[in-house]
């Protein structure tokens, strides 16, 4: 078999990593370090009246709001998350000071003998309680930290001749990244500059934050990304904030500073997935067709404004899944609440949407008599459509054959109506669920916000440099990047350099986040490789800048949400198949398939790793990750109670790719990373509502839950 | 406490408070930072290191116990043969990622291929049921370990 | 004054365990956890530690006139390699945590930290294991459901260490155990059943049963088991709802960050159910 750009390749980084040698944040020292630790509000509303500090032995400091020299505000959407609290606090866990010091025990000793004295307001602790509380709100006006609407179509025409209407509400809950290596940085202040070191997805981010932070002329900041274990989108934002807390005490104490996180304080602390209510209203004609969607979205955005505005607009955009509606509502708010800031993680509010709208369409189907599947195929958008937002299905959607494939590959149908009861008594369900994802910056953001650049260089020998600001998390970055240079080149990828980005060395190509790092960044390099290769007998060092520019065909009006929201689409259809215990309600997961257009896969390898990686993580989601929230603090606040999936809890999962190429992405590759988590939840819940012959409205699905629904 | 082991192959002897973590005993006095912390409560294997060829979760040994041991690191392994077949296994099979859990996992791999060097999936699976990885869904582990045992099959009976 | 010990005999470990209040370690992997510091630090122990794992009169598996009589420090993993483990012991303990923990983790720090959730303590209640207590005035004997006396609590007095677990090494026709856990693995218990019984001429001869995770310590109702005892299966099966009243007011759950209250009390009374109707009444005589 000829060889191309899918062939797998051995990954760059994965011999020095299986042999521990590859450096992260926590294995590098420097000269002189000091040890930082956080002390944090124990209070999720409160006035802080007065802060009692212990007398600090000498080498000891402490490093709080009066030691930002410029804006104690994290540079983000807003700028009204503080690195360190001020009058108030808002939050259990939020930063007052740092001990910075030598000795890990003094550090932590000093820590113990602090003392705030606290003046409790009336803290606000979910969705419902923030709008209850607008007339006495926690944030802004009415709590409400985003709020947008958009419209298509005539929605109050439709509803009004309806045949028939439906409405359903759905809850997501929270969800923690549990990436194995907890957040850390370390700060160096030197030759009158800041270098923050740190696992990190977005170093640019970063650097932006601490500009701010420190309000300085010139570029006296720098930014390193080292190895990074993991990421999910919860080293997208909260970066910013450690690297301040580290390059503050690095300024005020002229040594290096080193501020990791201990796995509980990164859990409840650092930010988390947004739980949401969805309300859906559908209206149907008199031959069952939906004619129009109404959809409320209500977001928990925790303290402050963070990401939320943006995973708002994202989930908005996905209210209606991948149907044809032709007309939809959708209003969406991000409330206010006393938790800690919700923030990006893998979907950016496009789990919470369509886990909805396929529960939605699932029980708008059985209510109907009909099979969900082909009830969902009869309304699943076409090319040449029209989306939520106006715009263009600009590329063949393969849902039909990929369900096809479904279909074939888990015996969907025969198990739909097969007995429900098993051998062993168990109670047996099957479900489907179709999705897809709108590949990187959700509208005009990689036009006006980002505005990638990327830069390769040949040197004297022949060896290509690869300078981009993305960041390798694990998801292959260091891999498919190199593969994309070298084969448009025609060398080898062993001669293709890419180093972690160090703001000092290379452009702003833009955050690691949104599964853009191929499709819009290795886009760029593509063209400048090709470029280079036009050039490659010059004498002498090569050196080509590639911009972005956005694809001719893409409109989009950002103040009315009108227009193409993606360049394109990722597509997926899961199917999972649940045994549930009539006894204990435990859901035991029997199979798992997953098929995915996502284009050209760059490594197939690395893109079978994040399929099965986003779809365990998923399948979590729906059933072990319980994360609770009670006065503000987290019930499941280390390892031991919060739980991942292990190697015990799911099957081998069989999962295919439909070829597909998509003209402006590398070699034809589109979109991965985020995508195959986004079935895996609503098709596990459509089997248990299979099984049991019950509506889940709710996620995740515990034998808690189901014994509840049971005995109703 | 003085406490004296084999670590990696060579006799060590330390002195130093017994209730230590073996975790920060490797880290800072010997500098071997290929084991990880990635939870500090025993939870996540990224520690994983071989006691007397038994896996353990070194954050949670004290190194008041190790006295008369053998303890083996990543560092200790990775220049053997097994380590190698290991190696290129999980390279070829996707098994690396974020590459945080990796270290632990090709422990937990060695202890369970000296005792059983020709496992079946769930036999793998339940060896590695006590190391968390976030990235793979464990599958393409799984795989890399299998390919392992196949190929290094002699050096292992 | 040291922060740990290291005794060379039981006979030390003792003395010390006496004269300093010191906390016996032995595998650690629960008390390395409930004590842990900062990263880099050791954990904080408020008396000094006495190690014990390594004393060979802790260690060791006999199984002499029909007792098996196991080493407290005798790690999960080297339990599972004996072969005269009762079934039900031995499917308790492979269920505990992971291959690492079950490395170190020893069946004396299972029973004495006296978890409500400590998985090996329902199978122990059934087996009508005894707990073997010596301190330097000597030794005594105490049957397992007197051993523990609540969350967290045992009746060693200061200077006691628990040094064998004494189990009757019958052979049950009949043994049942069901672990409710969050996940397939490395969970600990929302619940759990322990049973077993064996039938003399068709009918129940002997049913015991335990509940763990749902009460402060785990629960048994005699009630319940002698009302079985030499019933037909027809008997046990209409008289099936008092016998869960009598499971039913022992039942005394908590909501806690593993799971309800009300799911608990609900998944074991019909994890009860399940084991008379599907695992006991099979074996025994007598129309349903």
């Amino acid at each position: 078999m000829a060889e191309t750009i899918s062939t797998p390749i051995h990954r760059f980084d994965a011999a020095e990593k299986a042999g521990g040698l590859a450096s992260y944040i926590a294995d590098i020292g420097f000269d002189g370090m000091l040890v930082a630790k956080t002390f944090r509000s124990s209070r999720p509303r409160a006035r802080i009246r007065s802060i009692y500090l212990p007398e600090l032995p000498e080498g000891y400091t402490v490093v709080d709001r009066r030691d930002v020299p410029g804006k104690n505000r994290v540079h983000m959407i807003e700028d009204d998350w503080p690195f360190f609290a001020e009058d108030c606090v808002n939050h259990v866990g939020e930063p007052i000071l740092l001990i910075v010091g030598p000795e890990r025990a003094e550090v932590l000793r000093l820590l113990s003998l602090i003392r705030i004295e606290y003046e409790d307001l009336e803290p606000v602790f979910s969705i419902e309680e923030s709008i209850a509380r607008r007339d006495s709100p926690i944030y802004g006006e009415r709590n409400l930290i985003a709020e947008y609407a958009l419209e298509r179509g005539d929605p109050d025409r439709a509803f009004e001749k309806a045949a028939r209407i439906f409405e359903d509400e759905y809850r997501t809950g929270l969800q923690e990244h549990v990436y194995l290596e907890p957040q850390g940085v370390t700060a160096v202040y030197g030759g009158g500059r800041i270098t923050v070191y740190g696992s990190m997805q977005c170093p640019f981010y970063v650097k932006s934050a601490l500009e701010q932070a420190f309000g300085w002329e010139g570029d006296r900041i720098r930014v390193v990304q080292v190895v990074t274990g993991g990421g999910f989108g919860g080293k997208e934002d909260y970066p910013s904030i450690l690297a301040g807390h580290a390059a503050f005490a690095a300024y005020k104490t002229g040594r290096p500073v080193q501020l990791l996180l201990e796995r509980s304080e990164d859990i409840c602390c650092t930010t988390k997935r947004h739980p949401s209510i969805i309300r859906h209203r559908t209206a149907l004609d008199g031959n069952g067709r939906i004619t129009a969607m109404d959809v409320h979205i209500m977001l928990d955005g925790g303290a402050y404004a963070g990401l939320s505005s943006v995973v708002l607009q994202r989930a908005m955009f996905m209210a209606a899944g991948v149907y044809s509606i032709p007309s939809v509502r959708v209003r969406g708010e991000v409330l206010a609440t006393n938790h800690v800031p919700l923030g990006a993680f893998r979907g950016f509010g496009a789990p919470q949407a369509l886990f909805a709208v396929e529960m939605h369409l699932q029980s708008i189907a059985e209510r109907l008599g009909k099979e969900p599947l082909d009830y969902k195929m009869s309304h699943v958008l076409r090319k040449g459509n029209t989306t939520i937002t106006g715009g263009c299905v600009h590329h063949e959607v393969k849902l039909p054959e990929m369900v096809g494939l479904a279909e074939a590959m888990s015996g969907y149908r025969n198990k739909r109506v097969l007995s429900d009861r098993g051998k062993d008594g168990a109670l047996q369900g099957i479900g489907i669920s179709l999705f897809f994802h709108g590949c990187a910056f959700t509208g005009s953001g990689e036009r006006d916000k980002i505005r990638a650049v990327v830069k390769l260089r040949k040197d004297q020998e022949g060896k290509i440099d690869i300078l981009v600001s993305n960041t390798d998390i694990g998801q292959g970055a260091q891999t498919t990047l190199r593969k994309i240079v070298a084969r448009t080149l025609g060398i080898s990828s062993r001669d293709v350099r890419y180093d972690n980005p160090d703001t000092d060395r290379v452009p702003d190509s833009g955050p690691t986040v949104a599964s853009r790092t191929v499709i819009i960044v290795g886009s760029l390099l593509e063209q400048a490789a090709r470029d280079m290769k036009v050039r490659w007998n010059e004498p002498g060092e090569i050196e080509v800048t590639k911009r972005y520019k956005q694809p001719d065909y893409m409109r989009w009006d950002q103040e009315r949400f009108q227009g193409d929201a993606y360049p394109t689409y990722s597509w997926g259809v899961n199917v999972v198949e649940v045994k549930v215990d009539p006894i204990t309600y435990e859901v035991k997961v029997t199979g798992v398939w997953g098929i995915y257009d996502v284009g050209t896969p760059i490594d197939v390898k690395v893109v079978q790793g994040q399929i099965e990686g986003g779809m365990t993580q998923g399948l979590g989601y729906a059933t072990v990750e319980v994360l609770e929230a009670r006065a503000g603090k987290l019930l499941q606040g280390n390892l031991t109670d919060y739980l991942i999936p292990t190697s015990m809890d799911f099957p081998r999962m069989e999962v295919r790719l439909v070829e597909s190429s998509y003209k402006q992405g590398p070699f034809g590759a589109k979109c991965v990373g985020e995508l195959p988590f986004l079935g895996a939840a609503p098709a596990l819940a459509a089997a248990v509502q299979h099984a049991l012959h019950t509506t889940i409205n709710r996620i995740p699905v515990t034998p808690e839950y189901l014994m509840e629904e049971a005995a109703r | 406490m003085t406490i004296e082991f084999t670590l990696n192959g060579k006799k060590v002897a330390i002195h130093t408070n017994p209730l230590r973590r073996l975790l920060d005993v490797l880290r800072d006095d010997f500098h071997l930072t290929g084991v990880k912390e990635g939870c500090g409560e025993g939870e996540c294997g990224a520690c994983s290191v071989l006691v007397d060829g038994m896996l353990s979760n070194s954050c949670i040994v004290p190194v008041g116990t190790l006295q008369g041991t053998d303890v083996l690191t990543i560092e200790g392994f990775r220049g053997t043969e097994r380590y190698r077949v290991l190696e290129e296994a999980f390279a070829e099979a996707g098994s690396v990622q974020c590459g945080f859990c990796t270290p632990g996992f090709i422990m937990a791999a060695e202890a369970l291929l000296r005792t059983n060097p020709e496992p079946g999936e769930d036999e793998i699976r339940e060896a590695i049921s006590g190391n968390l990885c976030r990235c793979t869904g464990y599958h393409m582990i799984v795989e890399g370990i299998t390919r392992a045992s196949r190929r290094g099959a002699a050096l292992w009976k | 004054m040291e922060v740990a010990y290291k005794p060379a005999s039981l006979e030390e470990a003792l003395n010390i365990v006496e004269e300093r209040n010191a906390i016996p370690l032995a595998g650690g992997t629960d008390l390395m956890v409930h004590r842990r510091s900062w990263s880099g630090l050791p954990p904080r122990f408020e008396h000094p530690v006495v190690f014990i794992g390594h004393l060979d009169a802790l260690i060791g598996i006999e199984l002499e006139d029909g007792i098996l009589s196991i080493g407290a420090a005798n790690t999960l993993t080297s339990i599972l390699e004996h072969r005269e483990i009762p079934p039900l012991l031995r499917a308790s303990i492979r269920q505990i945590a992971g291959p690492a923990i079950r490395n170190r983790a020893t069946i004396g720090g299972n029973i004495c930290n006296a978890s409500p959730a400590a998985d090996t303590l329902p199978a122990f209640y059934v087996l009508g294991a005894e707990a073997v207590l010596v301190s330097t005035a000597g030794t005594r004997v105490v049957p397992i459901e007197k051993f523990i006396e609540g969350p967290g609590k045992t009746c060693l007095r200061r200077g006691e260490l628990l040094s064998r677990i004494r189990v009757p090494a019958d052979r049950h026709d009949i043994w049942f155990f069901r672990k409710v856990g969050t996940r397939a693995a490395y969970s600990c218990s929302k619940l759990s059943l322990a049973a077993v019984a064996h039938t003399e001429k068709g009918l129940a001869a002997e049913v015991r049963l335990a509940l763990g995770s749902i009460a402060p310590t785990v629960i048994r109702s005699r009630e319940a088991e002698a009302f079985m005892r030499a019933k037909t299966a027809g008997e046990i099966d209409t008289h099936l709802p008092r016998i869960l009243e009598y499971y039913d007011s022992l039942i005394d759950p908590i909501d806690d960050q593993r799971s309800s209250a009300a799911y608990r009390r609900d998944a074991s009374l019909r994890l009860v159910r399940y084991f008379i109707r599907n695992i006991l009444l099979p074996h025994i005589e007598g129309t349903m």
